[in-house]
């Protein structure tokens, strides 16, 4: 059934185009791998700002840096982009009154939504929801009902609107064919994790730009368990890939030809509370030091947040901040 | 009692602007105050567009991306390239091919060749805009196309095909195939078409503020200039269509010209009741306050050719004010709107 809402295309269907490059022998092709440079435990920079829209009631974008900062997009040279990165966008919409068909309510009520746009992956996404989207969704919901106070709005519901432009790919486009990261009846989807723990924090930034009261501030953070490339020692037997397997955070799936388990986990750092806590795969013996990394990843994207939402804030209460801004001063100069 | 009576009754301006939306931008366009210049509410001149912001190709996965802004209407535009390969479509239409390699060089610098036929009923492109992104309150997610992005989308792509915009010569992929033995002649086989590029032309809106058709029609103008489509070939023994992932063997699009879109509303005081006004303004490049007010909308489609002015498209609708000379006033804006847009899509094509 075609959507006949929308301007469909060829009925015939179209095909996403085969680079010649990727159907070359697959050793080959394992020269290419992106190759993680940053340490284990370090995470890829994080852009946050508020308000970019300004016709909703709280809105945050975030991106990740592109890992290979020194040939920007504009300047490619190949049209297979092979490591990923995260552009998100979220709007919040309330509170507001729910319609009066409704039945009584007595806390907020918290809908989400997380929607990748046709261009966020390598190959086209539909506009009709699917069910990666669905489950997305959910996971958000649940890690961001532990953080709103929900009963100072009895009555009333708010929209969570996260919209993914660019997301985090599952596996490298050399491990189409060749089935690596799990590619071929393996796990796979290891990029849905990063897009959730992104979209965390993003819709955490955007909560407290809608000024909706929260307990804390939640962050996402993913960690993940992996084994050594294949490529680089290249005599690696099956039986030392668990030795060689170690836990990293913030992985980016292209750059792993093998990735074991990964966790993401909403994390409060004050109140040292996991609100959502989601693992895939067999993290086997090292599964509660994959938490505790997750947690370490969530506790570092916390130092962003708070200083995106520090600026938020003196742009909305410029006389506010600045006396807490000069108490701050006063301590660093007796400290 | 004594500081309740040294505050005058007065509320702020966002609660005129809700509670009496015409008087409110009435008492903007036409101050009783003669020496108060008549602005709009958001501070602009009744003429005046807002200075569009152009940033291309940050999208990883487009062939060509561009983010528009408009004051705070904020639009995502990005144009992929898929294959449709000739032998799957039923009841191709006929191709009038150049013979030779030469000929194809010199008909893509003549215009006159008529191949929107083969663009439309192919399908070749597919601008779709999604307002449900929680861009304004009005536009949650969760629900079907709104009627506003639907008539959007159609309006887009009737213009792409109606400017002629993109050339089918651009969007085919040709393959020679190799002579065979029985014909001794010299003459080559001749090309044939193996598959075509469908554009898939994808809008986001990020943030709405009034005038979603002329910033996604920017966007899309953006986007389609910075296209640059990957060299493909059919490969006879794999049979299937290869491209190469080189982008210097890719290969811009050669636009015809570059339409502008600017749309203007009528504001009418006189027809709410209560408001004694007979005078109407014409406001340029309006934002979603002023499009809530007003029922008439004109939007002029200009490009330059050689130097000289041309309407592309007119569209009008909601109202009787526009007449000839209303309509030759926003033509003239729309030309001057035309370099505003100019600078910037410049700029960004280097």
């Amino acid at each position: 059934m075609t959507d006949r809402r929308r301007i469909s295309g060829p009925s015939v269907g179209t095909a996403p185009p085969i680079f010649s490059s990727t159907i070359v022998g697959a050793e080959k092709a394992q020269l290419k791998r992106p190759v993680r440079t940053r340490k284990p435990s370090e995470l890829r920079k994080i852009f946050l700002k508020t308000g970019v829209t300004p016709s909703a009631s709280g809105s945050a974008y975030l991106e990740l840096e592109f890992p290979s900062p020194s040939t920007p997009s504009s300047q490619k040279k190949t049209f297979l982009s092979p490591s990923s990165t995260l552009k998100l966008t979220c709007t919040i919409h309330g509170p507001k009154p729910l319609p009066r068909s409704s039945p009584y309510n007595p806390s907020l009520l918290l809908s989400t939504t997380i929607k990748f746009s046709p261009f966020a992956t390598r190959y086209r996404r539909g506009y009709i929801r699917d069910t990666i989207e669905r489950d997305l969704s959910a996971h958000l919901e649940t890690a961001l009902r532990g953080v709103i106070i929900g009963d100072r709005w009895p009555k009333c519901g708010v929209d969570v609107v996260v919209t993914v432009l660019e997301g985090e790919e599952d596996r490298w486009c050399g491990d189409e064919l060749g089935g690596g990261s799990d590619g071929v009846g393996g796990v796979g989807g290891w990029g849905s994790m990063g897009v959730l723990a992104g979209a965390v924090t993003v819709a955490s930034a955007a909560l407290v730009d809608a000024g909706i009261d929260c307990v804390d501030l939640v962050t996402g953070g993913v960690a993940a368990v992996v084994g050594r490339s294949r490529s680089l020692g290249g005599k690696a037997q099956q039986g030392d890939d668990e030795d060689e397997s170690f836990v990293v955070l913030d992985p980016s799936p292209p750059e792993h030809a093998e990735i074991g388990a990964a966790c993401v986990v909403a994390y409060l750092a004050e109140r040292d509370e996991i609100t959502e806590l989601w693992s895939k795969g067999d993290a086997g013996v090292p599964a509660e030091e994959l938490v505790d990394q997750a947690v370490a990843a969530a506790k570092a994207t916390r130092n962003v947040l708070v200083e995106a939402i520090l600026e938020t804030a003196k742009l909305k209460f410029p006389d506010a901040v600045l006396s807490t801004g000069k108490s701050g001063g006063d301590i660093d100069m007796t400290g | 009692m004594a500081s309740a009576a040294s505050q005058p009754l007065s509320f702020p301006p966002e609660i005129f602007a809700a509670l009496t939306p015409t008087p409110f931008l009435l008492a903007h366009l036409n101050p009783s105050n003669p020496k108060t210049p008549s602005l709009r509410a958001n501070g602009r001149k009744a003429s005046q567009f807002r200075t569009p912001t152009i940033n291309t190709n940050s999208l990883t996965h487009c062939s060509g991306s561009a983010v528009v802004r408009l004051g705070d209407t904020a639009v995502v535009c990005g144009v992929r390239g898929e294959i449709l390969l000739a032998k799957d479509i039923p009841n191709a239409p006929h191709v009038e091919l150049p013979d030779e390699e030469g000929d194809a060089i010199s008909n893509n610098n003549d215009d006159d060749d008529d191949d929107v036929t083969e663009i439309t009923s192919l399908n070749l492109l597919v601008p779709n805009i999604e307002l449900a992104t929680g861009c304004s309150p009005a536009h949650l997610p969760g629900n079907p196309p709104s009627t506003l992005a639907q008539s959007l989308s159609q309006r887009l792509l009737s213009l792409l095909n109606t400017t002629r915009l993109i050339r089918a010569s651009d969007l085919r992929i040709m393959y020679r195939p190799p002579t065979t033995s029985d014909d001794d002649d010299d003459t080559p086989p001749p090309l044939q078409v193996v598959a075509y590029w469908t554009l898939y032309i994808d809008i986001l809106m990020i943030s709405l503020d009034g005038n979603p058709f002329d910033s996604a029609w920017g966007a899309i103008l953006s986007a389609l200039q910075n296209t640059i489509l990957p060299k493909a070939w059919w490969d006879p023994d794999l049979e299937i269509l290869l491209c190469s992932d080189r982008v210097s063997e890719g290969k811009k699009l050669k636009l015809r010209g570059s339409p502008v879109a600017s749309t203007f509303v009528v504001f009418e005081p006189g027809r709410e009741k209560g408001v004694q006004e007979q005078r109407t303004w014409i406001l340029a490049d309006p934002d979603s306050f002023e499009e809530g007010l007003c029922r008439e909308s004109v939007t002029v489609v200009v490009d330059y050719v050689e130097g000289v002015g041309r309407v592309r498209r007119i569209e009008k609708g909601g109202g009787v004010v526009v007449g000839r000379d209303e309509l030759g006033y926003m033509t003239k804006l729309a030309l001057g709107r035309w370099s505003q847009w100019d600078v910037v899509l410049q700029e960004e094509m280097e």
